[in-house]
């Protein structure tokens, strides 16, 4: 029996076994009042107001708390428990500005109040930013309270305005503490908690600070738990209640997070996260609070630029087009390079390489964020299993065994992967953090190895050699599954203890360990981000993950499989629909006759059977005046000064165009700059890590006269007079879109409302794939990879003795495009700073936040030293955006990343 | 080491024990505080420098708080002999005493523990406090050194442990089952069968916790046995932990204990050593581990969800059950929770049998308890009884009584959240059921004992504080509603009370009770609850009368002299007048509240007296005879200051002359009302007049003082009795005031009563002060215990009466007559028969024979006294020529005047307005109260005029200032110990022929110096 019947209010309700009273009742829609309840929490029964009586049972139980038994008998609504529910509201309210909220005039005084909003005090409802949000209210009008006549106690706390992006009013607090707990067990980071006890009992940070110091991860799931205005974004503060909500997907991270933008009079007041998607209500600080702010940051480009005698000079569209669409047809070929960059939508990206490859006749299009992060899995992972994809989807971790997180912190990459995490480890998975540093995770792991960066393959190997020699492989599945074992086995021999000991600096004990924790801990999960993949052997370290997961089986079931974490919105997207050198859309190889010939009947065009150019390669071919026109969509560099070497060589380009949303030093080079509009003024979709197609929505009016990067693209090549690229929506891209991709077939705009649809999706018919390689993997046998250990490329030595690795923050993607738009994170984002051990700095008499300089056999900087044990000893950490002039530009023979995780530098103290 | 091998290693160093000279120093806290480890210092450094070979040792508390410090002394083959309160200066002479020279010294020792007694001590356990104890828990305490394992175990520790490890788990718990074992942290839930759900929750990993977080003000029974006797806890952990399955257990204790903990760490110690925890524990297959969390103090992780959340390393915050900890506690895993004192039953059900045990307490509530007593009782300290002992036999049979025999208001149980129980149901039996049933709770044991100088209002102010701060925050009907009832008691503890508070109150406590998550919520309202259930009308005394009856709460009580006066004098500027020797301006102060100065100079009960603060320094300020004095040197320069108002032309009738009558016609004729007194007897000034010998109050202080208030235009009008209140009415009386008093004898109702010769004690006197010749037997008995008893004893004695003696049913502690006048009586020859009272009369030969029975004290009444009951058998006989009964009064209450009665004939007014049910009509003084005081009488005699100033218009305003202003100066000589000034009497051969006044005069001097000895209370907040 799954099933329990009860009785509420007389009516039979039959409910889902475990569910609580509380539930029972809303399943039978009897209303009982809450204020602490949330649905994405686990009961709490603080507020009492949702008490009932339950026949049997002594005094008044809470319902939120109480499980529903069968045959049980309820009462929501008796008169002692009106009368219980007023005494008790009354309570609550007796510390809580709550005038209006009882005021018999309330409703006049709305249509009369005057714009009262910037009162520093909250007097009552109407000051109250929280205003027709309020839960408070709505309680207050079903218990139909309508006088007081207990004391007021009114806290007169100051308003903390102490931190970005949200102001705590702790004067409207209801000590509901679904701030505190979704902060503990949703997000796991435990930066708000109760404080004191009895009269003075509050929700605030440890001793008071700053929610900075606190550990706070500016997520604002506590802004989005708050039943009152105590928690409220400051830049929506006064926003009211918004006339509409437009789900979207979030363009940060590849997460997918799906969002609701708040839009009031055509302009997005705020993002709230959706309690529907893969981050089940959560966001990280960057899709709650930063979308605003940088869609209508005032730098936004508005019009088209064409430069003239130097200078760039606002035209029309049709000047810009026209002038494009007449220089272009000259570099047609080996000449012409295009580069995209994150977020554009999958009918961007389409549109783009559509037009390289059919107008421009190239394949010199690529994509600056997968290139630089994910390229060796789409390599590594077509090589083992035959497709590119995260095996399996985001919301199995939460019910892992075990975790294999490496190469990745995930805390500032991916928070809601974090939360994910959390989820699994509250029920009792095993964490295994393999990082050189002591990423935020390690508090919660089993265990963490602080290895050498760069030693991957040779602790992995020396895993599966543990693993295999202990008999603890899935021997049933590497016999059906898989082909290639015995190569593999033998190239297990070279990793013996001592190597690997030496390699990774890790104790072979712990090496043995793990292997074993791994291999029997099922189901477990290998979350693997840059750590792994940016590297010379970027995709020798992916192909030893995946060995690692055939090895135990642990692929193609729920909650196991092979993640990688993609730090930029859309990488996924941008190489399923080809926007990358070698591929056409769907992995197909541009060098295949098969594949062109496909292509060539679909686009009715002949096209360019060479490799094109990857993004370094590109760059490359710039300064050598092979590439002579240059279409860059987005900001693929740094934000950093322009290097004077790369301004030189765009300066040397016949033509370049820049087509972003926002002006940089490389569109003060561009000949015509095209404004772009921003994700939330267009429609589109976008495809996640876990391969979701998800819509993106139109939700703002349009910044300026900027267009949709496929509408300037294909006004473009209409303008060259190229056809195939009459669209008069995003939807219709995505028709053709399915067309010429088998595993986008099944995938419409309208199959596509509701929660989206993970690809393989091959008929209109197909729900999807949340978990790959269930029954074979996508080439029939997932090949298993011999592998030898490569070192790194720059090795420390006596003139370089350190190693420098590079990490990612929370609060900035790589280019920072849109995140340094926003002054918060700004604020947030931790100084320029240098990591290195107590003893290093000791040997070089450092001390903590002492001026030094870097130094690298490429260039050298000046940062302040924080001295932490974060880092081992020998190697030091930057953040990646502020080490781009010292790290190694050497790269993965196959993939084409460059090697951003392990450099040696020197330090000096200044 | 096998466990028989420890076992005789143990019994053979305890035996080892008996052949040598032992003390034992009670040192735990409550010993240490008292100044245990002085003595031990003290003992140490006498043997050595003696020379003797003893052993020394500290034990736990025996639980005789109040005499602490306890040593124990024994002599090898001699029984051990406990003395109290030792100081370090007696030690060298017990010490020289009891062990060189071999006396045992009986005048100093407590008592004795042995087969063979000491002459002259009584055995330890026959005293009054430790006889009606049983000592299952506290079996070891102050026996056994606590920090040596062996000493329990040589006292069958361990023994229940190995028992049970030859049973299985489901025998152990039903075992204990049977044994009827309850939750000792206060809810009382049955043992066994909590263990029974852990034993059958499934899982492997099980906890077991143990409840040490005592944070009960006043309670300090865990601490006791933790310091006392560590290993019976921890055994009774390992029988659960082998029963229950668990591996491992906590103790939560408070880090406010820091000797228990002490104990505990090494206690733990031991039992590693001995490979009592570990695995394979007694080569058994069961392993268990006990780990120590130290609470940070926090009442509310005694709460057993809050406990686990902190032991988790979470803000302890309870959460609401289900899940109960059996199916979902710590670390999610099921986990059984039981307080120290369960788990110290646990070896002792299991060695002796679970028969053994329930044949202790009641049919619900097996075994025993431990009970802190503390508070107004005489004997405090940490006892334990079998549950189902009444109330009364704990407070006065262990207990001792109230302390200074005073009057007990209420015994509070359970701790802050416990409830009130009041006088008249000390019967009840301390078991879980019925203490819930008043409303109160066994909690963990705490019993906190009022008396009548304690204020309900403001123990409930203080409880309720204390949980209001200790509230973990998390709901709101806690975090707040304690908050708002706190609020509300601590404003009318300031006087600020309003009407309908009360109701509020209960109101509130309801929500709070009803609606909050744990039990810290739930029963926070208890105290609050239980006292308006209890004592409704101390409360509305503070809202209505802004009166503090205990004249305790602060914000109403400047000094409590002044407060408790009926009449509200300002005592200490009265006082301050006097220091300066400005005697006049005194009088002045005095005459602000009461007409009737002098006259309270000689019968003033001066109740001012009673809550004197200086008695506790030394003794009371003598006021009363200052009042006297300064009535006697004064000028009558008050006279001059007093303002009367413009005629208003009402009229009042005020039906009665004597001191309530007069007060009121007094003040109204201020007031400008024109006032008519109606005296029914040929001589203004009711019991003043007629009630009181002369001896006490000469004639002319009386006269004089009416003369005074006639001067102000009073028209009083003897000999005019009144029988219709409508005729007054008719004859234009706007108000009419009845003021009639009590002038009618209480009855006593025996056989014989109404024989010739027996008469009544206020007739009586009454005839002798009409100057009636009144003939007095030889012998003569007075039967009761109140003032008209001792004046009729007296007087009898001044009218030649050879022998006179009072019957009086209680004892001298509470006799209702002034101490003085008791003190006097005898002095002049009364003989007073305590404890008796009389049965029946009989006229035999011109005589009266009078047949008396003996009395015992038995149970408390509602009054706080407790009621003498009759001892059968005890009956005897005398003869007297005269019996008077002077047992009460009542009013003599026309029926015709058509007003509500109450019992005893009294009429029926509101207490404060003093208003009747009829318009217009008010009565006060003893026609409302019964028999009284004249200072009651006068305070009522204000309030009429107060209210009937009211009722015709005016505002009610009666004070006014009549001294000069008064200069606050600077104070002195309160430190030094004075003595009360002593007042001279008049030799005893010229008291008893005539009815000259017995006190003497006393000094200017003497009066300055007594002034001085004040506190000035009233300046307490100024300086």
């Amino acid at each position: 029996m799954n099933t329990i019947t009860l009785t509420i209010d007389g009516e039979k309700v039959e409910v889902k076994k475990g569910a609580t009273v509380l539930e029972a009742a809303k399943e039978a829609e009897i209303y009982i009042p809450t204020l602490c309840y949330h649905p994405g929490l686990p009961p709490f029964g603080a507020c009492r107001l949702c008490i009932v009586e339950i026949e049997k049972m002594r005094g008044f139980p809470s319902s939120c708390t109480t499980p529903a038994a069968n045959d049980m008998v309820v009462h929501t609504n008796t008169p002692r428990i009106q009368e219980l529910r007023h005494g008790i509201l009354e309570l609550i309210l007796s510390e809580h500005p709550y005038f209006c909220a009882i005021c018999e005039r309330r409703e006049r005084c709305e249509s009369f109040s005057p714009g009262i909003q910037k009162t520093g005090v909250v007097a009552g409802c109407h000051t109250c930013p929280g205003n027709g949000k309020c839960e408070l209210e709505e309680v207050i009008e079903h218990v139909g309270l309508k006088e007081m006549s207990l004391t007021y106690y009114p806290r007169e706390l100051p308003i903390l305005k102490d931190s970005p992006f949200i102001d705590r009013d702790y004067n409207l607090c209801i000590l509901c503490g679904r701030c505190v707990r979704v902060c503990h067990e949703s997000i796991g980071v435990s930066a708000l908690a109760f404080t004191y006890r009895g009269p003075k009992a509050l929700v605030g940070t440890a001793f008071g600070c700053s929610l900075q110091d606190s550990g706070c991860q500016f997520c604002g799931a506590c802004v989005d738990a708050c039943p009152t205005g105590s928690l409220i974004e400051r830049a929506a503060r006064w926003e009211g209640v918004p006339g509409q909500l437009i789900l979207t997907t979030c363009p940060y991270c590849g997460i997918g997070c799906q969002l609701n933008l708040e839009v009031k009079d055509g302009n997005v007041a705020t993002s709230v996260p959706s309690e529907d998607g893969v981050n089940h209500g959560l966001a990280c600080v960057k899709g709650r609070f930063a979308i605003r702010e940088s869609t209508y940051h005032p730098s936004r480009l508005k019009s088209p630029l064409i430069k003239r005698d130097g200078r760039l000079e606002t035209a029309t569209w049709d000047e810009a087009v026209n002038l494009i669409a007449s220089k272009l047809p000259n570099y047609q070929g080996e000449q012409f390079a295009l580069i995209c960059s994150s977020p554009c939508t999958n009918e961007d990206y389409y549109i783009a390489q559509k037009f390289a490859r059919v107008v421009m006749n190239s394949n010199n299009i690529d994509h600056q964020s997968s290139r630089l992060s994910h390229s060796p899995s789409v390599i590594g992972l077509s090589q083992s299993f035959g497709s590119p994809g995260m095996t399996n989807s985001i919301n199995e971790i939460g019910n892992a065994a075990c975790i294999l997180l490496i190469g990745s912190n995930v805390s500032c990459d991916n928070p809601i992967i974090r939360a994910e995490i959390m989820r699994a480890v509250d029920k009792g998975a095993k964490l295994i953090a393999v990082n050189p540093l002591r990423i935020d995770l390690c508090r919660f792991a089993h265990s963490w190895l602080q290895l050498l960066p760069g030693s991957d393959v040779a602790l992995l190997m020396g895993m599966m050699r543990v693993i295999v020699d202990e008999n603890l492989a899935d021997w049933p599945f590497i016999e059906e599954r898989c082909e290639n074992f015995d190569a593999f086995k033998e190239s297990l021999k070279e990793f013996t203890p001592d190597f690997v000991e030496k390699v990774t600096g890790l104790a072979w004990q712990q090496v043995v360990e793990t292997a074993r924790t791994y291999a029997k801990q099922k189901p477990a999960v290998i979350l693997y981000g840059t750590g792994i993949t940016q590297h010379t052997h970027g995709t020798n370290n992916v192909l030893a993950l995946c060995d690692l997961a055939m090895l135990t089986g642990n692929l193609g079931k729920p909650s196991s499989g092979v993640y990688p974490l993609e730090g930029e919105n859309n990488a996924h997207g941008a190489c399923d629909m080809g926007a990358i050198a070698d591929l056409y859309p769907d992995y197909q190889p541009v060098y295949i006759e098969a594949s062109k010939a496909k292509f060539e009947r679909a686009w009715a065009c002949a096209l360019n059977s060479n490799s094109g150019l990857t993004f370094s390669e590109i760059f490359n071919a710039v300064a050598e005046h092979q590439i002579k026109a240059l279409y860059l969509i987005g900001n693929p560099i740094f934000n950093q000064p322009l290097p004077d070497k790369l301004r030189h060589w765009l300066e040397e380009l016949e033509i370049l165009i820049v087509q972003d949303s926002f002006p940089s030093e490389i569109s003060q080079l561009a000949h015509v700059v095209l404004p772009a509009a921003s994700f939330a003024e267009k429609d589109g979709t976008f495809t996640s890590a876990e391969r979701k197609v998800q819509r993106v929505r139109k939700a703002s009016k349009t910044i300026g006269n900027s267009r949709p990067d496929w509408q300037i693209i294909c006004q473009v090549a209409e303008k060259m007079g190229a056809k195939g690229f009459h669209f008069d929506h995003p939807s219709q891209i995505m028709e053709e879109i399915a067309t010429v991709m088998p595993d986008y077939s099944g995938i419409t705009y309208e199959r596509l409302e509701g929660s989206g649809l993970q690809w393989p999706c091959p008929g209109n018919d197909h729900r999807g794939t949340p978990i790959l390689y269930s029954d074979k993997f996508a080439n029939g046998k997932g090949r298993f990879t011999a592998l030898k250990y490569k070192p790194s490329a720059e090795l420390p030595d006596e003139n370089y003795p350190l190693i420098l690795t590079t990490e990612c923050s929370l609060y900035h993607l790589y280019t920072k495009v849109l995140t340094s738009k926003v002054r918060g994170l700004e604020v947030l984002s931790p100084k320029e700073t240098v990591e290195m051990n107590p003893l290093d700095a000791a040997k070089l008499g450092i001390n903590d936040g002492d001026v030094v300089k870097v130094i690298s056999r490429r260039g050298e900087l000046t940062s302040r030293a924080k001295v932490t044990e974060v880092v081992a000893s020998g190697v030091v950490s930057m953040n990646l955006h502020l080490a781009e002039s010292l790290i190694n530009s050497a790269v993965d023979s196959t993939s084409k990343i460059p090697e951003f995780k392990v450099c040696a530098v020197k330090i000096e103290k200044t | 080491m096998t466990f028989e091998e420890i076992q005789s290693r143990a019994t053979a160093e305890w035996e080892d024990l008996c052949g040598k000279t032992c003390i034992l120093v009670g040192a735990a806290t409550c010993g240490r505080s008292a100044g245990a480890l002085a003595v031990l210092d003290a003992i140490n450094e006498e043997l050595t420098k003696r020379n003797i070979d003893a052993m020394v040792t500290q034990v736990g508390c025996i639980g005789l708080c109040y005499i602490e410090p306890i040593i124990d002394i024994a002599k090898p083959g001699q029984p051990h002999v406990f003395y109290a309160s030792v100081t370090p200066e007696l030690v060298p002479q017990i010490i020289e005493d009891y062990l060189i020279k071999g006396d045992p010294r009986p005048d100093l020792a407590l008592g004795t523990v042995g087969n063979e007694g000491v002459k002259g001590i009584p055995k330890l356990f026959d005293l009054a406090m430790l006889r009606p104890q049983v000592r299952i828990v506290l079996r070891n305490c102050g026996f056994i050194d606590p920090i040596n394992i062996n000493h329990y175990i040589a006292n069958g520790g361990y023994g229940g442990l190995v028992k049970a490890l030859k049973m299985t788990p489901e025998d152990v718990i039903e075992e204990v089952r049977k044994s009827g074992l309850r939750g000792r942290g206060g809810a009382g839930f049955p043992t066994g069968v909590k263990w029974g759900f852990c034993r059958k929750a499934p899982g492997k990993e099980k906890y077991l916790v143990c409840n040490a977080d005592e944070g009960d003000p006043g309670a300090f029974m865990d601490r006791s046995v933790l310091e006392g006797d560590p290993h019976a806890v921890l055994e009774g952990m390992l029988i659960g932990a082998y029963a229950i399955g668990a591996t491992k257990g906590y103790i939560y204790c408070r880090a406010e204990y820091p000797l228990a903990l002490e104990r505990l760490y090494t206690a733990l110690g031991q039992m590693r050593e001995y490979e009592l925890l570990g695995d394979n524990i007694l080569g058994a297959d069961f392993s268990f581990e006990i780990e120590i969390k130290e609470g940070a103090g926090a009442f509310v992780c005694g709460e057993e969800t809050a406990l686990m959340a902190s032991i988790e390393g979470r803000r302890g915050m309870p959460r609401s059950r289900p899940p109960f900890p059996a199916q979902s506690g710590i670390w999610a895993k099921p986990t059984n929770i039981n307080n120290v004192e369960t788990w110290a039953d646990v070896s002792v059900i299991l060695q002796r049998g679970a028969g053994w045990f329930a044949s202790y307490g009641t049919e619900k509530s097996k075994g025993t308890k431990t009970i802190s007593l503390a508070g107004k009782v005489k004997h405090t300290g940490l006892i334990e009884v079998s549950l189902g002992t009444p109330l009364h036999q704990v407070i006065y049979d262990i207990g001792g009584g109230i302390a200074g025999d005073k009057c007990l208001k209420a015994v509070q149980t359970g701790g802050p959240s416990g409830g009130f129980i009041p006088p008249e149901l000390l019967q009840t039996p301390v078991d879980y059921e019925s203490l819930t049933q008043l409303g109160s709770i066994m909690g963990s044991g705490g019993m906190v004992v009022a008396d009548e100088d304690n204020c309900i209002v403001d123990i409930a102010r203080f409880f309720l504080t204390f949980t209001q701060q200790e509230s973990c925050g998390k709901c709101a009907p806690c975090r707040v509603g304690t908050r708002q009832m706190l609020d509300i008691l601590e404003r009318i503890s300031r006087g600020e009370g309003e009407e309908g508070d009360v109701d509020k109150l209960q109101r509130l406590a309801e929500t709070v009770r009803d609606g909050s998550l744990c039990a810290l919520g739930g029963t926070a309202p208890n105290p609050v609850l239980t006292s308006i259930r209890y004592f409704r009308n101390e409360y509305e005394a503070h809202i209505k009368g802004k009166k503090c009856p205990a004249a305790v709460c602060k914000g109403l009580v400047k000094a409590p002299c002044s407060h408790i006066c009926p009449a509200g004098v300002d005592l200490p500027r009265f006082l301050r007048f006097i220091r300066r020797g400005k005697f006049d301006e005194a009088l002045a102060v005095l005459k602000e509240k009461l007409p009737f100065a002098e006259t309270l100079g000689y019968v003033c009960p001066a109740f001012c007296e009673g809550k004197c603060r200086r008695g506790m320094l030394d003794e009371v300020v003598a006021t009363r005879v200052l009042h006297r004095l300064v009535a006697e040197r004064g000028n009558g320069l008050w006279k001059t200051r007093v303002k009367i108002a413009p005629v208003t032309g009402k009229r009042v009738a005020i039906i009665g002359s004597g001191p309530a009558g007069l007060t009121a016609a007094y003040y109204l004729t201020k007031q400008g009302h024109t006032v008519t007194v109606l005296e029914a007897l040929p001589e203004p000034g009711g019991m003043m007049r007629y009630g009181i010998p002369e001896y006490r109050l000469p004639r002319e202080v009386l006269a004089g003082e009416i003369e005074e208030i006639k001067s102000f235009g009073v028209d009083i009008r003897t000999n005019a009795k009144v029988s219709s209140l409508d005729d007054l009415f008719a004859q234009g009386y706007d108000a009419i005031f009845l003021a009639i008093g009590a002038h009618q004898g209480v009855k006593l109702g025996i056989r014989g009563e109404d024989s010739a010769g027996v008469m009544e004690g206020v007739s009586w006197l009454k005839e002798i002060n009409m100057g009636d010749k009144v003939r007095v037997g030889g012998k003569v008995a007075v039967i009761g215990g109140g003032n008209t008893a001792i004046d009729v004893s007296r007087t009898a004695l001044r009218l030649g009466a050879k022998e006179a003696m009072v019957i009086y049913r209680r004892t001298k502690a509470e006799m209702p007559a002034g101490i003085e006048e008791i003190e006097e009586a005898i002095h002049e020859g009364v003989k007073i028969e305590f404890l008796t009272a009389p049965a029946k009369v009989e006229r035999k030969n011109a005589k009266l024979e009078l047949t008396c029975i003996r009395m015992e004290l038995g149970t408390v009444d509602a009054s706080g006294r407790r009621r003498p009951v009759p001892i059968e058998g005890s009956e005897f006989s005398s003869s007297f020529d005269t019996v008077i009964v002077a047992i009460g009064q009542m009013p003599e209450a026309p029926e015709q005047f058509g007003l509500a009665l109450k019992r005893g004939n009294r009429f029926q007014a509101d207490p404060y307005t003093l208003a009747t049910d009829r318009k217009g009509v008010f009565a006060g003084g003893d026609a409302v109260t019964g028999a009284a005081t004249i200072v009651e009488a006068i305070a009522a005699g204000r309030q009429a005029a107060i209210s009937i100033d009211k009722y015709l218009g005016g505002d009610g305003v009666v004070d006014e200032i009549l001294s000069a202003p008064d200069e606050e100066v600077a104070l002195s000589e309160i430190d030094e110990e004075k003595h009360r000034l002593t007042v001279p009497t008049l030799p005893l051969d010229e008291r008893l022929h005539s009815f000259a006044e017995v006190e003497l005069e006393i000094s200017e001097e003497a009066a300055i110096g007594e002034a001085r000895r004040c506190l000035l209370c009233d300046l307490e907040e100024s300086i």
